[in-house]
């Protein structure tokens, strides 16, 4: 934007002198000095209001700002702020009326450190509805409805394309399809549409090259973007193809560990046959890699238990594994309790020619029992993959909660916030 | 977590899930014994497992 000279005229209440910077659009104007608001609409400079405010108020952004905001670039004529009071309850927020030649009028609005870049419409939304909630259809979008207020202008800086007072209210209501709100504005029969869009602080910092950095946003504002808007689907779908080549580790293993058998016997054990129940089984060999060893034990016991202590052998190293397992069943006429069957798996067992020493142990009395010993080599372990596809969940169930908290957060602060039930406040 | 660090992080997961399966890892809490003497498999008896002298309820249902 070319540097165009700002007009001046003389304030017909303290005579100081105030800059015009938007030409004829300009229709009231407010001294700086003495902060009354002027006409700037005839030659004749009439005073439309002496009194605002005893406060000052610095805008954030210095009226005559230039600032470039998309490809254009915008001068910060006028300041206002606007205040809603809801009972005990008021909060306030700052629009800053940016003007270029060509492209007219544009606003900039902020509350606690969130910026909205804001246009007026002229056409017309189109009421609607959208998960039950009221919205409005515009641009192809919808907007559900956030909340509605009634806002007053509780402080005024600069010039204005209307002829603005300090205490005029409009009812306001807002519309919102992050990063886009749709809001309306309605005073004396007149309703006027805009369309704001989100901007982080530092983009407004950037644009018009404020020196230091913006303060932190507080809160969740009504249209900021969600941080996880698009990342749930992408999670899920990442989740999806992880679990697809889980899937394939699977079937690999399957391939590559089939659990061959490398030993099987069956036996019989009776207690008080005699007093060292220890044996060894013949020597068997465990071919290929570092693998694992599952040792099943079958037995046929009935209400009884028996445990059984295991050695697995290295019959040239004397490498031993050394390992124990119980195995119990009951059942009555409630139901049964236990297995007769019970499965160790042995890790990471080097090649070699092994053998077991078994020693069964049972309580004094006890029948004797029958089992079976089979030992197979090289087995796939279920519960890794089991483990890993748990762990693969973690990811996409925390973003989808952490998303469903932000906009949580964000509709609570909403006149169509969700129904809460069972709260005491 | 955003999609590259997921797919970074199911990497590492499966890595992990396909080197515990080759190398035969196992959840279960195994006492490994370096050295046996070979009279062992003559005199079985004369080994003490770590797991021995197990005493249990003597119960059910």
């Amino acid at each position: 934007m070319p540097a165009v000279q700002a007009k001046s005229i003389s304030c017909p209440n303290c005579g100081g002198p105030v800059a015009l910077r938007g030409f004829a659009h300009t229709l009231s104007v407010v001294c700086p000095q003495c902060l009354t608001v002027l006409d700037a609409s005839t030659p004749e400079v009439q005073i439309l209001q002496t009194f605002q405010s005893k406060e000052r108020v610095n805008p954030t952004i210095p009226l005559g700002s230039r600032g470039k905001i998309g490809d254009t670039q915008f001068e910060a004529i006028g300041f206002q702020v606007r205040q809603v009071s809801t009972g005990d309850d008021s909060y306030s927020w700052s629009e800053y009326l940016l003007f270029n030649p060509y492209k007219g009028f544009r606003y900039l609005t902020e509350y606690n450190g969130h910026w909205n870049f804001v246009h007026v419409e002229t056409a017309l939304p189109e009421q609607s509805r959208s998960a039950g909630k009221l919205a409005m259809r515009y641009g192809g979008k919808t907007y559900l409805a956030f909340d509605s207020m009634t806002a007053n202008t509780a402080y005024v800086l600069g010039e204005f394309p209307w002829r603005v007072q300090v205490g005029e209210s409009v009812a306001c209501q807002d519309f919102v399809a992050p990063p886009l709100m749709l809001s309306s504005e309605a005073s004396a029969g007149d309703i006027t549409w805009s369309r704001a869009e989100y901007m982080r602080g530092s983009q407004v910092w950037q644009a018009f090259k404020l020196p230091g950095s913006p303060p932190p946003a507080y809160g969740i504002f009504a249209n900021q973007p969600s941080p996880y808007a698009g990342s749930i689907g992408s999670s899920w779908r990442t989740w999806l193809w992880l679990n697809v080549a889980l899937a394939g580790l699977v079937f690999l293993f399957m391939v590559i560990s089939p659990g061959r058998s490398a030993f099987s016997d069956h036996y019989a054990y009776s207690q008080g046959v005699k007093s060292d129940s220890a044996f060894v089984t013949p020597t068997f060999q465990l071919d290929g890699r570092n693998a694992n060893v599952e040792l099943s034990v079958h037995t046929d016991l009935d209400n009884n238990w028996a445990y059984f202590n295991f050695a697995l052998i290295n019959d040239q190293t004397g490498q031993t594994f050394d390992f124990a397992r119980e195995v119990s069943y009951y059942h009555d006429s409630d139901g049964s309790e236990g297995s007769r069957n019970n499965t160790v798996i042995v890790p990471s067992v080097p090649s070699g020619q092994y053998y077991l020493r078994v020693e069964p142990e049972m309580a004094a009395g006890s029948p004797y029992v029958r089992y079976e010993l089979e030992l197979r080599r090289n087995v796939p372990n279920y519960g890794f993959f089991a483990v890993a596809a748990l762990l693969l969940l973690i990811p996409p169930v925390l973003t989808t909660f952490r998303k469903g908290s932000f906009e949580a957060a964000r509709w609570r602060e909403s006149d169509y916030a969700p129904a809460v039930s069972g709260g005491d406040d | 977590m955003n999609a590259p660090l997921f797919v970074i992080y199911g990497a590492l997961l499966l890595g992990l899930t396909g080197v515990a399966e080759y190398q035969g890892w196992s959840w279960n809490r195994i006492n490994q014994q370096r050295v046996l003497p070979k009279s062992i498999r003559d005199n079985p008896g004369a080994y003490r497992s770590s797991y021995g002298g197990y005493s249990r309820y003597i119960g059910g249902k």
